[in-house]
């Protein structure tokens, strides 16, 4: 099982000699389809814990609330219901794909008014989907209710800000910075956050497209094997002939075929 | 009462799809769930332990009254998390009784010792749930969805994707240009020189502004 300990990075010692500036308050990323399911959660971020909570279109990553942890907010009955099992292993293994660290957080569900309160059968499956998950290193919470999902978002955050992980440059970005944010955000695997920073590290895309492995994982705050993953796609070379047909350019075509 | 020095726990032998279970257990209805399913082997001392799945990770039960009694749990708790080679996973029985006392206590065990913690409702779901867990324990790692290797992905498609950010590059300009500049690195070192015969003039002066301006 995975261990929950701060591993010592490049970036952590280096922002630990820094004193957290006074005015910078704890901030939460949150995706925008989270507006209609969540808003109790996040107005209860902003009002009673004082988060500052930005909502940007984090193609389905819940919450951002460090530079290497997502939360997946799941109703309890999703969870125990086999049939949509299938789906919500998809979702935690593209999240695996982006984040260092995971956690689920398991939220009763809202009773609906006239509904009598339902009986959670406890099911095997729901058991055996627990069991892989913690197996797997994923951290799992359980919550009654909205607001209580919003007091376990704000424990996770100051806990990671504890580790010096914490989200530290600005959320909103400018038109100039928008561009590098597209195109960051297309290389293959990269969370939100990531892109952000390297928004925000870099001088100049072509800054960051010339560093070693090493200088991206201290600017864009990611894990040395992350780093590493980045780089080679940077510097990995095209074929045109590894493209699939639908893309590739009908003029493109081999000599071979051109000539015939 | 106790051989080891203070805190420490002696290490305990449990033989493969079998679990030690602490004495005080012997006749309750979470051994009864468990037996004929799983091989249950009873030890004294085994305190501040409740169960142990393998000779490294082990379960720590509350029960119900314990969580309404108070904060003594805790102490258990600690002593395991502070055992440097036991893995401890903590079963909380949440009733509606001792619901109130969930919130603090998830707080202290999952937050603040990085444990993990299961709750169930009785005695019967924490069989069912233990058993559940040996059996992931010795499976094959494989058979874990969030334990499969990642497969090494082409990157062809995505390398299209990205030099179709740079403003002025489409699906047309995007395959010319890693063609001359087969990687994002190469062609972010281009000219304005290198890039015109390849997209004509105003394009060139694009892409190089979007590589070199500071941001």
């Amino acid at each position: 099982l995975a261990n929950f300990c701060s591993r010592p990075q490049l970036v952590g010692t280096r922002a630990s000699l820094q004193a957290p500036r006074e005015d910078q308050r704890a901030c939460i990323l949150v995706d925008s389809r989270e507006v209609t399911s969540g808003a109790e959660v996040i107005s209860s971020l902003r009002a009673i814990h004082g988060f500052h909570v930005e909502v940007c279109p984090l193609n389905g990553c819940d919450y951002i609330v460090s530079n290497r942890m997502v939360v997946e907010r799941r109703y309890h009955s999703e969870m125990a219901n086999s049939l949509h099992k299938r789906k919500l292993i998809g979702q935690i293994q593209y999240l695996q794909n982006l984040f260092e660290r995971i956690c689920v957080i398991v939220e009763k569900d809202r009773e609906k008014a006239g509904e009598s309160s339902r009986i959670f059968k406890r099911t095997k499956s729901y058991d055996s989907l627990l069991t892989a998950l913690i197996s797997a290193g994923i951290r799992i919470l359980f919550s009654s209710c909205q607001e209580e999902t919003a007091d376990l978002l704000k424990e996770l955050s100051l806990v990671e800000q504890r580790k010096n992980v914490g989200i530290h440059v600005p959320t909103v970005v400018n038109s100039s910075k928008w561009e590098a944010l597209q195109f960051y955000l297309s290389i293959p695997n990269i969370s939100y956050i990531t892109a952000l920073n390297m928004c925000h590290q870099f001088s100049s895309v072509k800054k960051m497209t010339n560093s070693t492995a090493q200088e991206i994982s201290m600017y864009a705050r990611v894990t040395q094997e992350k780093a590493d993953e980045i780089h080679r796609y940077i510097r990995c070379l095209f074929d045109v002939h590894m493209l699939p047909d639908a893309l590739r350019p009908g003029r493109l075509r081999s000599p071979v075929s051109s000539a015939c | 009462m106790e051989r080891a020095a203070p805190g420490g726990i002696d290490p305990v032998h449990v033989p493969f799809g079998h679990i030690v279970a602490n004495e005080k257990w012997r006749g309750s209805e979470l051994a009864q769930g468990m037996q004929g399913k799983i091989k249950l082997v009873f030890e004294d001392d085994l305190t501040p332990v409740d169960f142990y799945l393998s000779s490294r990770s082990c379960i720590l039960f509350v029960t119900e009254a314990e969580l309404v009694a108070g904060n003594s749990y805790r102490k258990r708790l600690v002593r395991v998390r502070n055992s440097s080679n036991l893995q401890g996973i903590v079963i909380v029985e949440k009733t509606q009784m001792s619901e109130q006392y969930f919130s603090a206590m998830q707080k202290f065990t999952v937050l603040d010792l990085g444990m993990v913690l299961l709750p169930v409702a009785s005695q019967m779901e924490a069989s069912c749930l233990i058993i559940q867990l040996v059996q992931e324990q010795v499976k094959e790692p494989s058979s874990n969805p969030f334990l499969r290797n990642k497969r090494a992905q082409i990157s062809e498609p995505s390398l299209l994707r990205t030099v179709q950010q740079i403003s002025g590059v489409g699906k047309v300009k995007a395959p010319l240009l890693l063609q001359k500049f087969p990687s994002i690195q190469q062609l972010s070192n281009a000219s304005v020189r290198d890039l015109e015969p390849v997209v004509g003039q105003a394009a060139a002066q694009q892409i190089h502004t979007f590589f070199t301006q500071p941001r």
